[in-house]
């Protein structure tokens, strides 16, 4: 059964990798947060494997998932309402023209 | 090997495969797409963990936010279709690096410790399910109740944002 949480472990792991790869390199609002998607759904896979194969008997490794996808629902609804500010105002979403946010 | 072994491995490689896709592919549409499809086989991966509502739940959520995530990609993006091949992407070499790092110090982490003795079996769908509710509606009340507090405040967050300025200055 150790197999089974090594081989769940490790896909969060490439999710993770995936995602901060996507985060960091992608210049449209949209795809970073497809980039930040995916290296939340590596902490629910986790999550998951935590619960499923060290603790099973305890219902609050699920509630943690439930908090993590609450989040990424968050994340994307707030990320969506910048987006379409931004659009509004300069007619792209792409962050390489954001550079006035640095201050 | 077991077949849960198997089918992990499956459904963990398409997922993965699937989160890679997201970022190779030129057309926005196939991107939501493959990123839908890297959520449903993490949805799998829950049922064959046995997490039969995590899993359903997932699939479903997934599916809408993706669906509501391609209508953004064909409203917002300059080439939606990918007909053109534009490159949009920065630091590349920078970008693969950290995500080989980040990758290479979660495997690290996830292969070197000892994990201690691995349950062999999970209550039932029902007491699961039953288990999590007594869990949110108790011991865990505030936490939920939080995070339904803070998915309301996003979506008013988000709505405000996105208003145009005109019409909320009554113009």
């Amino acid at each position: 059964m150790i197999v089974e949480l090594l081989i769940a472990l490790s896909v969060g792991a490439g999710l993770f990798g995936v995602g901060l790869y996507g985060a960091l390199s992608q210049t449209n609002l949209v795809m970073i947060v497809m980039g930040v998607e995916l290296i939340l759904a590596a902490a629910l896979v986790n999550l998951v494997a935590f619960w499923r194969y060290l603790h099973p008997d305890e219902p609050a490794g699920q509630m943690f998932v439930l908090i993590v996808m609450a989040v990424m629902a968050v994340e994307m609804a707030v990320a969506f309402g910048i987006a379409i500010a931004r659009f509004r105002v300069r007619g792209s979403v792409e962050m390489e023209e954001a550079r006035e946010l640095k201050g | 090997m077991t077949v849960q072994m198997i089918f992990l491995a499956f459904f963990g490689g398409a997922a993965v495969w699937f989160g890679v896709v997201v970022f190779r592919t030129h057309s926005m549409v196939r991107s939501a797409l493959a990123l839908l499809f890297s959520q449903t086989a993490i949805g799998a991966m829950f049922l064959v963990m046995q997490a039969e509502f995590l899993g359903v739940l997932q699939i479903m959520m997934m599916a809408t936010e993706m669906s509501v995530m391609a209508i953004f990609m064909v409203m917002f993006m300059m080439d939606p279709g990918g007909m053109g091949k534009m490159d949009m992407t920065h630091q590349k070499r920078l970008s693969l690096w950290a995500g080989g790092i980040g990758l290479l110090a979660a495997l690290l982490l996830v292969w070197l410790p000892d994990w201690g003795p691995v349950a062999l079996s999970v209550p039932g769908a029902h007491e699961q399910a039953a288990d999590l509710g007594r869990e949110l509606l108790g011991r865990s009340m505030f936490i939920f109740q939080s995070a339904g507090l803070t998915i309301l405040t996003a979506m008013i967050a988000a709505t405000m944002v996105a208003i145009v300025p005109n019409a909320e200055q009554g113009k």
